[in-house]
């Protein structure tokens, strides 16, 4: 098992974002999660990835208990994220970017250096090395933000809405690029969306929240049939109409 | 080993750009004290390097850290003192005294910064000026420091390698230069190595440097200690070079100022900008002061002075080495 979530809390003040999740992640597949907004999926991910410290349950991750780990310590144990809003370092150079990341399992400069080549490469992303990330678009920011996170070396990749802000081509781009990384770095990934066509098509697997609650789990056929979840999506009265 | 040496000697991102600047850069303070024979136009000379070395090291928490100290004059202090008060109770040779002296400065910073880097932006700034402010009056209380009378180094004649007491300013150019060029290949290396890009990944922005496995924490301590320790350096050089030193004198808050100001104005985070800054401000301050105060117009040099930094400041947040490269980017294209 890559992940075990068991039984996960966190409050904010009274307000309950994540209550009581479980769910599990098995090596090499693909999870989708999926839910309207303020469903409570980025602070599922911030748990996870170790920015908020969970009030209550288990993170065990390839068996360990990761539960309330700082983020950096996190990525040193196999788990990369990337963010909902960008977070690119403006200030440096794509390559200086990738090769942050890649410092994460080296010292040497050198070899981080062709580290970051190599993902560059495998991104499309060598003719954009020299340049600032500010003023490159968007398609190619999420793609400098997916190299950076792969540099780190990962097994279990944690992508937060990859699909926000781009037009459907690109989307098909991007996830032509996902699956091929994914078979290549022989990665674990867990996705959350609110775009249903990416999620629906890249994942085996889907598990729905909605209120800071898991409502659904299964194969994405499974899962949109269930009323449920087309409740939470379109509200109860298109669900009792159909 | 090789690696190390390239490392250390050779310039990162843009070579030949850095090489030309530098080669230039290195003739001119070559010859300098040689092409000017006054006095005061050396003592400018030996100032500009000075401030240029307090710059580099101010730039690893200024500019690549990102995190706006107000107190290295505390540091420059540590140095100062240290040389001093060992040369005064056991006549310690120079050398050797500027070991305790970086070790000294490094350990204050270390200490101080673990409570500090719980705070961020203005209220870590106003945090490093109270700590360096607190040292300057704890360095005028004391009495075993000299207090607020200073501490007088006992000079010795003729040339001496071992205490650096010299009567040409010669000596001193080319005794304050070798200082500098050691820090400037420290930081030249620093700038390129794993932590320099720790610390520039923590400036840029902290969520995705922890995403990236990076401590942010750590990674401000430390650098904020190794700044702290490049601090003491200078520090030490002020002590045999004015022979007399007071808390006023090495470790006011003026000089604080001045050596953000320095970086700010050249360029932070950029290995240059803080001798553009020196070579713009230092000059302008000692020969504005010395003109204007000749014609007793005391204070005018202030305000002009205060003027082009507001300038720079408002028009470009990345100082001059900020246009210089905007400049250059538009003629590569």
């Amino acid at each position: 098992m890559m992940l075990e979530v068991k039984n996960l809390v966190k409050e904010f003040g009274g307000l309950v974002a994540n209550g009581d999740i479980s769910f599990e992640l098995r090596r090499g597949e693909i999870l989708g999660l999926i839910g309207p907004n303020g469903a409570g999926k980025s602070t599922l991910f911030n748990c996870i990835a170790g920015y908020y410290k969970p009030t209550g349950g288990n993170i065990l991750f390839e068996g360990k208990d990761i539960t309330g780990w700082p983020p950096h310590q996190v990525t040193r144990e196999g788990i990369a994220r990337t963010f909902q809003g960008m977070k690119i370092m403006p200030n440096l150079t794509v390559e200086e970017n990738v090769m942050i990341g890649a410092f994460c399992r080296t010292g040497n400069r050198q070899i981080a250096r062709k580290e970051a080549w190599e993902i560059l490469d495998l991104m499309g992303l060598t003719g954009e090395a020299e340049a600032l990330p500010a003023g490159l678009p968007i398609a190619v920011q999420k793609r400098i933000e997916l190299a950076r996170a792969i540099a780190t070396r990962p097994r279990l990749l944690m992508l937060d809405e990859m699909a926000a802000g781009l037009n459907p081509l690109e989307t098909k781009e991007i996830i032509q690029t996902l699956q091929r990384i994914k078979e290549e770095k022989k990665l674990t990934l867990f996705l959350t969306e609110h775009v249903m066509e990416f999620i629906m098509t890249v994942s085996e697997r889907v598990i729905v929240m909605a209120a800071g609650k898991k409502i659904a789990e299964g194969s994405p056929v499974e899962v949109a049939r269930q009323e449920k979840v087309i409740e939470a999506y379109l509200g109860e009265r298109y669900a009792k109409g159909r | 080993m090789r690696q190390l040496f390239i490392d250390i000697f050779f310039f990162g991102d843009r070579p030949h750009f850095e090489r030309i600047g530098f080669l230039i850069f290195i003739i001119i303070v070559l010859v300098f004290p040689w092409m000017v024979t006054s006095a005061y136009g050396r003592a400018v000379m030996i100032k500009f390097l000075l401030f240029a070395l307090f710059g580099l090291g101010w730039n690893l928490i200024g500019g690549y850290g990102g995190q706006v100290d107000l107190g290295q004059a505390k540091n420059v202090g540590f140095g100062a003192y240290a040389t001093a008060l060992m040369m005064v109770w056991w006549k310690t040779p120079f050398w050797i005294t500027v070991i305790p002296g970086i070790v000294i400065a490094a350990a204050e910073s270390f200490a101080v910064a673990y409570p500090m880097f719980r705070l961020k932006g203005h209220y870590f700034a106003i945090a490093t000026l109270c700590v360096a402010l607190v040292w300057k009056e704890l360095f005028i209380f004391w009495d075993w420091t000299g207090g607020a009378r200073g501490v007088e180094i006992p000079i010795r004649s003729g040339a001496d390698f071992v205490y650096m007491q010299f009567n040409s300013p010669i000596y001193y150019h080319y005794f304050i230069l070798f200082l500098f060029l050691l820090q400037f290949f420290f930081v030249n290396w620093f700038r390129k190595s794993k932590l320099g890009y720790e610390v520039q990944a923590v400036r840029d922005n902290e969520d995705a440097a922890a995403s990236l496995g990076i401590n942010v924490y750590r990674t401000k301590v430390i650098n904020y200690t190794i700044a702290g320790g490049l601090g003491a350096l200078g520090g030490s050089f002020m002590a045999v070079y004015y022979l007399y030193i007071d808390p006023d004198a090495v470790m006011p808050l003026d000089l604080s100022i001045l050596i953000a100001m320095t970086v700010m104005v050249g360029g932070a985070g950029s290995i240059w900008g803080p001798i553009i800054g020196a070579a713009i401000l230092i000059p302008l301050d000692m020969y504005l002061g010395a003109w204007l105060g000749a014609q007793k117009r005391l204070g005018i040099d202030f305000m002009i002075y205060a003027m082009i930094m507001m300038v720079i400041a408002a028009k470009e947040p990345k100082g001059v080495w900020g246009i210089i490269e905007r400049v250059r980017k538009k003629g590569a294209r």
